[in-house]
């Protein structure tokens, strides 16, 4: 009767532990996702996008993984302990790279800008240098009407730059003016040459 | 003494069997959990991104995201259950339409974007074609400056939307060429119906020149004969054309003299009045034509009538062919200017009472719109 008794009893228990004998490691969890925030914070997802998105995948693997071991009746989380801890790792660093990208994207802008505007003031001077032959005048009121609207568009590119939301915005928005500006500055000075020789 | 204890050890072996059949029992009953099919899913949906499905499919991929998020829900749901009593089919049925949906996005979204992305390239080819027309036909007329504005703003939205095809931004780049679109075909419409409107006036011109030529072949003396849109002034002699010269215009040269200080010059059949030279005039040589004549007074004199011009506007006068030309572009108040040299010649040979006849052009609006000359 008494060796019966502890049978059962040893059954039970040792049920019982190899059915509680792992849980979610939470935390870890949670920090992960927590890092992902922030990198999202730091607009990883604008300038890294391709990196942030493994982010997101590594995360829904780390998911998969917690239910799959809920699943079973031997349950063991050791392994997604170890990824989040991981995720948790790599998302940190990327913030990091956001920010440095970030940062590149940004002088990359400001450098823009400041070749656009020194252009723009370059076509205004050539614009009152060039030569005003048959049709130049409508040419010149054709420039002219050119050269506003793209220092409107500058100016628009200035305002998204200082507000800082999003740089890879003003890259584009520069780099179209940068192209318009170009091609006035080739198109004046040819003009301006044809006629010195 | 041995009989009970064989006893008592048969009897464990049998429990410990009948206890080994039950865990095996309880093992097998588990239900396998959705691993693989959840994996497949969200690889699915992970390969539908990357392939900017959310751009250009968004609604399958919200649909794929959505199955996915509901497979995994209904599976924390069934693990909170005790665990032979799991159903992982509703899991499993997710996750397949997960799957289902995002390969579709992927599928929609590579024929959405190479039909985004030839549109695109479509769209910005004819729209260069047409800045081109714009520059090359449109530019010499007298726009408003609103006009010349908006083409060079659609050029410039017309650049962005290159750097978003270069970038495969299709998205993008086809929400601006759409705008750029509006700015350069408005700006493109506006200039042609200016032009064909101002061509209605076509066959009168040619009758006007045919007839100015006819005149000079008839009396062997020379006339002139001055076309507003190539700008030009010929000069003909007994019939033949002797000589051609560039001219230039009012700022609002395009149709006919309406009244003083409009900025226009006259069209129609005119005649030198009066040779000015020296001091009397500023323009280095002028000849001073009949302008008003008797037809341009009858018309002012309808419009003000009719309130189409108000009680006190005056008709103008002092329009004169002249000198000090050259300078670009159309700049008089009304009068035509030539080149010094050239209107020495067309002084030379002209005297009071030569035909002045100015027309909007020779050419057919075909021929201009194709040449822009």
């Amino acid at each position: 009767m008494k060796n019966r008794f502890f049978l059962v009893v040893a059954t039970v228990a040792a049920v019982a532990l190899m059915t509680s004998c792992g849980k979610v490691p939470q935390a870890n969890i949670d920090a992960a996702v927590a890092a992902i925030d922030s990198a999202k914070t730091m607009q990883a997802d604008i300038y890294l996008p391709g990196d942030f998105a493994a982010l997101n995948d590594s995360l829904t693997v780390i998911n998969q993984a917690v239910e799959a071991q809920k699943s079973k009746l031997f349950k063991n989380f050791k392994d997604v302990k170890v990824k989040a801890d991981a995720l948790a790792v790599v998302a940190g660093e990327l913030a990091g790279k956001a920010v440095v990208k970030k940062d590149e994207v940004k002088a990359e802008a400001e450098t823009l800008m400041t070749q656009a505007k020194a252009l723009l003031e370059e076509n205004k001077t050539l614009i009152a240098k060039a030569p005003k032959g048959k049709e130049g005048k409508a040419v010149l009121d054709e420039i002219k009407g050119e050269v506003t609207v793209i220092e409107t568009s500058l100016t628009e590119a200035q305002t998204i730059f200082d507000a800082g939301t999003n740089y890879m915005q003003v890259l584009d928005k520069v780099k179209a003016a940068n192209e318009a500006l170009t091609a006035i500055n080739t198109e004046l000075k040819d003009a301006i040459a044809k006629v010195r020789r | 003494m041995r009989g009970p204890l064989i006893k008592k050890l048969i009897y464990i072996i049998l429990i410990s069997v009948f206890l080994g059949f039950l865990g095996w029992l309880f093992i097998a009953l588990i239900p396998e959990p959705p691993v693989t099919e959840l994996e497949q899913a969200s690889r699915a949906v992970s390969q539908a991104r990357d392939n900017n499905s959310v751009i250009y499919s968004a609604r399958l991929f919200r649909e794929a995201e959505s199955y996915y998020d509901s497979a995994m829900t209904s599976w924390q749901t069934e693990n909170n259950r005790f665990i032979l009593f799991r159903d992982y089919e509703r899991v499993k049925m997710f996750a397949a339409l997960s799957q289902k949906k995002a390969a579709e996005a992927r599928k929609n979204t590579i024929v959405r974007a190479n039909g985004m992305r030839l549109s695109l390239e479509t769209e910005t080819a004819r729209l260069n074609a047409e800045i081109a027309a714009f520059e090359k036909v449109f530019l010499s007329l007298p726009l408003p400056p609103e006009t010349v504005k908006k083409h060079a703003r659609g050029k410039l939205l017309l650049r962005e939307a290159e750097i978003d095809l270069n970038k495969g931004q299709y998205v993008s780049g086809n929400v601006k060429v759409t705008e750029a679109n509006e700015y350069i075909t408005s700006s493109y419409t506006y200039a042609r119906k200016i032009l064909e409107d101002y061509y209605t006036g076509y066959n009168r011109w040619q009758e006007l020149v045919r007839a100015t030529v006819d005149e000079s072949r008839r009396s062997g003396s020379y006339v002139i004969v001055i076309e507003k849109i190539p700008g030009l002034c010929h000069l003909y002699h007994a019939g033949k054309k002797r000589y051609t010269f560039e001219a230039e215009f009012g700022s609002n040269w395009i149709g006919d003299k309406i009244n003083g200080g409009d900025m226009a010059t006259p069209e129609g059949q005119y005649e030198v009045t009066k040779k000015l030279s020296g001091a009397s005039t500023k323009y280095h040589k002028a000849l001073l034509i009949n302008y008003p004549n008797k037809q341009d007074i009858e018309e002012f004199k309808y419009r003000v009538e009719n309130g189409h011009l108000p009680s006190d506007a005056r008709i103008g006068g002092m329009i004169e062919v002249h000198g000090d030309g050259g300078k670009g572009g159309n700049w008089t108040e009304g009068c035509v200017a030539l080149r010094n040299n050239d209107m020495d010649v067309v002084f030379r040979h002209s005297k009071p009472g030569t035909p002045v006849t100015i027309i909007g052009s020779t050419i057919t609006l075909e021929e201009y719109l194709s040449t822009g000359k």
